[in-house]
């Protein structure tokens, strides 16, 4: 059974904030409840105070904004997966949506949710990383921007604060010559925790070069990471199949895997340098 | 390889108007649209809900247990230990049946007392206002363990010096079969293979979890509503509570899947103690947590085959060994090892024989029954084996079995004559057709494979157990049918084909039928809904019951009509002259002449399977099964050798069901049984270390979802030679049997090498590979032999 809890629900942004200030740091969002709501029935988190942001219109809605595309926090994952400026924008956040979860699960989760609680194996995270995301954190002191970067701390530890909300994720909208991919690997096909992510995107010059590179990989360390020494590998050199292979196996180097019943630490960092190197090849071939 | 259909013996089956046919089960609409109301829907008024506290340790000494707080707490009506409970024991044999007497002392106590043995075993049962305050209740009860030694495998358990789990030692059973001269079969062997496979324990992992509603009545009978696969169960129930046989009386309900798991006691005994003493109803459901701690699992298996073979293939001696993981209570697990030892050479005939198994308790979760009763095991190894056979011989792998197959009038591994139709190629042939040619590899690090598997399930309990079943057929006044029999649904369409069998003979529509059934006291016994044995068991007493009824119907219309009965027939609700249809009644017509003239228009049939004696231990040489389905499951796979993964691509099983009553509801058979052997085959496992398992929820234990496979292709074939109605043979458990080899084959097809162990995960398809690179055997051994059979 669930433990007891006093469920409020705000009509707006500010009244949410009130209400976590007022009774932080007993009282906690919900959103999809598709984390939380599991934690509760198994004892993990037994918070007094419940706050429903679910319907917040604050929290909603993808749009561009200077050279920006913002999606708010409330997005659930079925959103992202429907929408046209995603879709055009960062294709590569729809290939980790349409593996997230099942249908059920992708209609009740949302971004935030997914980002806040930190899991090293959730499938928003490393398409994020990739398109250099920002977060944007609401409380009654104000508004900050944090990199996704470095608001990913470690095993459900972000820097998200209490009483703060995430109302929205930003990223640059993505030059013309870039293009990104994403791979998870779970041990079935629909509805499992992943073994390993891993998302890339590259921009080249049109001779080729390589101005840009990112790489995030999932569920090879305790929190979602860049790697970024192989990412520095292939700047201001075509991507070759040895650059690829040499990036590759960098990655796999930036990994501090552990084995559990998904998969050994072996298997993890074998397949985050085959998964690397694949999808490189992949976007290079896609960018000219 | 091209694969072609091997042509069907020719056979008349009579059209019939109402089996055959893929009529909409009488279940249907009621699941469909939401109406069936399932075990856990149940509430009462006054109603007590409870909980079960169980052991966090695996093997311990329970120094204290003080429940003083839990009691104490308001709301909370009542809490059960051991020491309320003077050697309530949950004794799990074959309920209502005669034959093998069971080991003393293993049988799991209804409420550990002093040592717990395993994580998840109950000690405390408490009954309150509500769950909120059960569950609170249950942080109150304080228990303190003193660990104990304990052991985690099998094999360790059968070694001197292992922790004793129940004295006087860790073997739970044995048996041994010993037919022809193994030695001398080896002799004229040209080659020797050897290999080693293992399968883990896995979950039935059923949509309901177990829950159950009981009070106690005017009669002071107790009443236990609960979704069970033996409602036969009640005599058990009634020894651990301590009333007689007839205070307890289940009512069943429709199951959300049983697989096994349901068909060992589950809430039962708990309502049932805590209504007695509350002379409250009780309600009590598992989370899908605590069903996974409570109920049984597969027997993991370690199992040897040691196999010499004629370069064309044809078998001339096996030696097979298997060790079974019990677990911390025997339940089932005699049984299963038996049905394991007796399936081990497969639908194979093997003159020279020789089976050795094991099984061992140990502190891990029990085991017991699971669909394919230890036999699906056995297929796992010994078409695995078939395939490395083919492999060393470097033969096609349905050549090596089409040298070997068994044939009607063969001997099985006992000796037992199969009577029945064995149409073994018939259906490998037809499944490796139906797959066709393999798909294109859609890159280089994708390898594609195709794999198959044939077996022989037996349908029927063991004979020795002297099976019965008995069914209640009656016409109602107005031409419809009643049929009253205590046969439980799994879900697999049991009532269902009853309905439609006595719709056939009485000459009634589907709609015409209504069943009472599941009840241990309203409806006539009808056995377990187990070992495949409902259609044949209860569809044979339901045939010759509604055949009495229709009998005296047509001896009443021969006197009207002054027509031979036989010159008579039923059909569309009336009685008709088969040569002259137009003279007919209506059964209400008929059935009002009956019931003026006072002549029976019900029947109750006992259906007897063959009843046998016990086999010489020594050998296991006799009949030991009503009779045997075969059939086959192909699959192809594509393997990604630098991740591991493996997609299924297709899938088809063909099987011999003898008589489809409902063709349809053979393909949900067909189609259910083998999403759960693929599962077994890619993914499924419950993970235990020291105890403990690893896999708690469905977050961890994973079982294929629509996405993870293809659909699977039926093929019926209806040799109409089974010993159920209208030569029905079973396909509940054979439909899973071969999935899981087919796959395990498949995958060794793409990647040239075999993991011999379940399930087939990423992490161990790259190990394998990187063990083939190594040009290391895995797990196999083959070697060419010396004329006296000794290895070179
Ligand atoms: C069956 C199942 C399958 C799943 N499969 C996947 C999968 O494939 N991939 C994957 O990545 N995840 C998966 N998950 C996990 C989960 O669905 C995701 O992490 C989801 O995005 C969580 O979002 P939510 O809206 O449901 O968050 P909630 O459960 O409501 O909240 C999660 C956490 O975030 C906090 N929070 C929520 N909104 C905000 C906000 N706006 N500001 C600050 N804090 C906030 C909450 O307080 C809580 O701590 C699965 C879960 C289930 C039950």
């Amino acid at each position: 059974m669930l433990p007891e809890f006093n469920l409020l629900t705000p009509q707006t942004l500010a009244e949410a904030l009130d209400m976590l200030a007022e009774s932080a740091p007993d009282a906690v969002p919900l959103a999809g409840g598709t984390n939380l709501i599991v934690d509760l029935r198994d004892r993990r988190q037994c918070p007094a105070v419940l706050v429903n942001v679910a319907e917040l219109a604050e929290l909603r809605g993808i749009r561009q904004e200077n050279g920006h595309v913002v999606m708010g926090g409330g997005t659930t994952i079925a959103e992202m997966l429907n929408d046209p400026l995603i879709a055009q924008h960062a294709p590569v956040l729809q290939d980790a949506a349409r593996i997230f979860a099942n249908p059920l699960v992708r209609h009740r989760a949302t971004v935030a949710g997914n980002l806040v609680y930190g899991s090293p194996a959730a499938n928003t995270p490393p398409p994020l990383l990739v398109l250099d995301a920002e977060v944007e954190l609401a409380s009654q002191a104000g508004v900050r921007r944090v990199p996704l970067d470095d608001f990913l701390v470690g095993v459900r530890e972000t820097a998200c604060r209490p009483a703060e909300l995430l109302t929205a994720v930003r990223w640059p909208t993505p030059a013309q010559h870039s293009a990104a991919a994403f791979r998870k690997v779970g041990l079935r096909k629909s509805d499992a925790i992943a073994v390993l992510n891993v998302a890339v995107r590259v921009t080249q010059r049109a001779d080729g070069v390589c101005e840009q590179t990112r790489i995030a990989l999932g569920s090879v360390a305790p929190r979602v990471i860049r790697a970024r020494a192989a990412e520095e590998s292939l700047l201001g050199q075509p991507l070759t199949e040895t650059a690829i292979a040499e990036a590759a196996r960098l990655a796999a180097e930036a990994t501090r895997c552990i084995s559990d019943i998904r998969g050994s630490a072996d298997y993890r960092r074998r397949v985050t340098e085959v998964l690397v190197r694949r999808l490189l090849t992949q976007v290079a071939g896609e960018v000219k | 390889m091209k694969y072609t259909a091997k042509p069907l013996p020719k056979v008349e089956l009579p059209e019939l108007r109402q089996v055959g046919k893929p009529l909409r089960r009488v279940d249907a609409l009621g699941k469909t649209t939401g109406t069936t109301v399932y075990s856990g829907d149940f509430t009462m008024p006054n109603m007590l809900h409870a909980k079960v506290f169980r052991s966090r340790e695996p093997s311990a000494r329970i120094k204290r247990l003080d429940v003083s707080r839990a009691r104490a707490l308001p709301g909370v009506v009542c809490v059960l230990t051991a020491a309320d409970l003077p050697d309530a024991r949950l004794v799990t044999d074959m309920p209502g049946q005669t034959g093998q007497k069971r080991r003393a002392g293993s049988d799991a106590p209804v409420l550990a007392s002093d040592v717990v043995r395993f994580a998840g075993e109950p000690i405390a049962l408490i009954a309150a206002e509500t769950l909120a305050v059960a569950e609170q209740a249950l942080d109150l009860v304080e228990i303190e363990y003193e660990p104990l030694p304990g052991v985690f495998d099998p094999l360790a358990a059968l070694q001197p010096g292992a922790p004793v789990v129940h004295e006087p030692d860790n073997v739970v059973a044995r048996w041994k079969i010993r037919k022809g001269d193994v030695k001398a079969g080896f002799a004229v062997a040209d080659v020797v293979v050897e290999n080693t496979f293992r399968v883990p324990f896995i979950d039935h992992a059923y949509i309901e979890p177990e829950s159950g509603v009981a009070w106690m009545d005017g009669q002071d009978v107790i009443n236990i509503r609960v979704c069970t696969q033996v409602v036969e169960h009640f005599r058990s129930i009634a020894r651990a509570v301590g009333v007689p046989h007839n205070k307890i009386h289940i009512q069943g309900t429709l199951l959300g899947g049983g697989f096994g798991g349901k068909e060992d006691i589950t809430v039962e005994i708990f309502l049932a103690l805590l209504a007695k003493h509350t002379r409250r109803p009780v309600r009590l459901e598992y989370t899908r947590e605590e069903s996974i701690l409570a109920h049984s699992k597969r027997h993991p298996f370690i199992i040897t085959h040691r196999t010499g073979v004629k370069r064309n293939g044809r078998i001339t001696a096996a030696e097979i060994k298997m060790v079974s993981d019990s677990g911390a209570y025997l339940y089932l697990s005699p049984y299963v090892l038996l049905y394991a030892t007796i399936a081990a050479s497969g639908p194979y005939r093997v003159d020279h024989l020789k089976v050795d198994s094991v099984s061992a308790a140990t502190n891990n979760p029990f085991t017991s029954a699971f669909r394919g009763f230890g036999a699906a095991q056995a297929a796992v190894a010994y078409e695995q084996q078939m395939d490395e056979i083919a492999k060393v011989l470097g033969l096609d792998p349905l050549e090596v079995r089409c040298v070997n197959y068994l044939k009607t009038g063969d001997r099985n591994a006992t000796g037992q004559e199969i009577k029945s139709a064995v149409w073994l190629e018939e259906a490998a042939t037809r499944a490796l057709e139906a797959l066709g040619e393999k798909t294109p590899a859609p890159s280089d690090a994708v390898k594609i494979g195709q794999g198959f598997a044939s077996y022989l399930q037996s349908y029927g309990r063991i004979t020795w157990f002297h099976d019965t079943s008995r069914a209640w057929v009656g016409l109602e006044l107005d031409g419809s049918v009643v049929i009253r029999c205590g046969v439980p649904d799994l879900g697999a369409g049991q009532i269902n084909s009853l309905c439609q069998i006595a719709a056939e003979v009485l000459g009634v529509g589907l709609d015409d039928v209504t069943i009472y059934s599941t009840d241990s006291a309203l409806t006539p016994l009808a056995g377990t809904t187990t070992a495949t044995r409902q259609l044949y068991m209860s569809g044979n007493a339901v045939f010759h019951a509604a055949g009495a009824v229709r009998e005296s119907l047509l001896e009443r219309a021969s006197k009207h009509f002054e027509e031979p009965p036989d010159g008579l027939d039923l059909a569309e609700g009336r009685v008709f002259v088969k040569d002259d249809p137009e003279q007919s009644l209506p059964l209400s017509e008929l059935a009002a002449m009956c019931a003026a003239g006072g002549l029976p228009l019900a029947n109750l049939y006992l259906f007897k399977a063959p009843f046998t004696s016990t086999l010489d231990p020594e050998g296991l040489q006799g009949d030991v099964f009503p009779d045997f389905t075969f059939g086959a499951h192909a699959v192809e796979v594509a393997v990604d050798t630098e991740t591991g993964e493996i997609t299924l691509l297709k899938s088809v099983g063909c099987h011999d069901v003898g008589r489809a009553i409902n063709p349809a509801a053979v393909v949900g058979q067909i189609q259910g049984g083998s999403a759960q052997g693929l599962g077994y085959a890619l993914m499924e496992e419950v993970i235990v270390e020291e105890g403990i398992i690893r896999t708690p929820s469905l977050a961890e234990y994973l079982i294929p979802t629509a996405m993870d496979l293809p659909v699977t292709q039926a093929i019926i074939l209806e040799s109409g030679s089974g010993v159920g109605p209208f030569g029905a043979k079973g396909i509940g458990e054979p439909s899973l049997t071969p999935a899981a080899p087919a796959v395990a084959n498949a995958v060794a097809d793409a990647l040239g090498v075999r993991i011999p162990d379940l399930p087939l995960t990423p992490d161990k398809v790259l190990a394998a590979l990187d063990r083939a690179a190594g040009r290391e055997a895995v797990g196999a051994a083959a070697c060419e032999t010396d004329d006296d059979g000794s290895e070179a």
